[in-house]
């Protein structure tokens, strides 16, 4: 359920305003994660990044051509919180930018922007309303995470496929990009919430004080 | 501890992710699903024209894609445990 935007998708206002966007949401999120900076903190993340990074090689190939794999934003809001998860995501995605070359390079404010940002806080959010409504237990935890998983990568589909909408190389418009995109991620997301929930389902079994968003950071 | 446990994860998923990466997405002819979607909606992807890295698509030169494959996961997996130390030791000096 990869989300990737090329070069050449974009328009130059909507690359100017994603980056605008992915550069404040960043800045914001290394100024507080920065004023209570920890090591082992910051090596969760470091193994949080690494493990999306790895898991999206994952190709789960669709006969017919197409495949999907964990997009892990949702993962990265409920262990590390949203700012420690915005900077483990873009951690990612700027090395397979600039290393790989997966999404270009006008298009990684939009990628960071979707996957990122977007995918992380709608996630945060989502999770945090269940264990507020719910209660720490194991079976919040599934729910919180099978939401905040399919949720996450819905609406980062949909606000890709505005982007995509925006550009005058879309004939369509976004009346038809952002259903194409909402759809199609509303599908694929109940995999990513699945799996999502089968990783913190068990972290909460095994090491629940890993689980940072349970703890409010 | 976890950390450990969670590298040897890693690790195991880098030696298997060519099954997935590289040869089942070659059986059925695999295409990304953003560029199926911008095939049908009439956009053109510019990658090859503009590229910087000798490892486009996770590929190494000179090795046959499954190695490469591997070979990109290793360097991903590397560059951003270094990132993380470097964060870290900026971390420990502030």
């Amino acid at each position: 359920m990869t989300m990737h935007i090329p070069d050449g998708f974009l328009d130059p206002i909507t690359v100017t305003f994603t980056y605008g966007l992915f550069l404040i949401v960043v800045a914001i999120a290394l100024r507080r994660v920065s004023e209570k900076i920890d090591p082992n903190i910051i090596s969760t993340m470091t193994v949080t990044s690494a493990g999306i990074f790895v898991a999206q090689m994952l190709n789960w190939t669709i006969p017919g051509g197409t495949s999907l794999h964990f997009a892990g934003g949702a993962l990265a809001a409920i262990l590390l919180g949203p700012w420690l998860g915005v900077l483990s995501m873009t951690i990612v995605l700027l090395v397979q930018c600039l290393v790989f070359h997966d999404g270009g390079i006008t298009a990684l404010g939009a990628n960071v922007l979707n996957m990122g940002i977007i995918n992380v806080f709608v996630g945060y959010i989502i999770y945090r309303t269940v264990i507020k409504l719910l209660g720490v237990k194991s079976s919040s935890r599934t729910i919180g995470a099978i939401l905040s998983g399919w949720a996450g990568i819905t609406l980062a589909g949909i606000a890709c496929g505005f982007e995509i909408g925006f550009s005058p190389q879309f004939p369509y418009g976004w009346q038809i990009s952002v259903p194409v995109m909402g759809i199609w991620h509303a599908i694929l997301g109940i995999i990513e919430g699945i799996i999502t929930a089968i990783i913190i389902t068990y972290i909460g079994k095994k090491n629940s004080e890993l689980i940072l968003a349970e703890r409010g950071v | 501890m976890i950390s450990k446990k969670a590298t040897l994860i890693i690790a195991a998923l880098i030696v298997i992710s060519p099954i997935f990466g590289v040869i089942l997405a070659d059986l059925v002819g695999y295409h990304e699903p953003l560029d199926v979607a911008a095939e049908m909606l009439g956009l053109t992807d510019i990658t090859e024209q503009m590229n910087w890295t000798p490892f486009l698509d996770y590929t190494v030169p000179g090795l046959p894609a499954t190695i490469g494959y591997i070979v990109s996961g290793i360097i991903g997996v590397s560059i951003i445990f270094l990132i993380g130390l470097l964060l870290s030791k900026f971390a420990r000096g502030s």
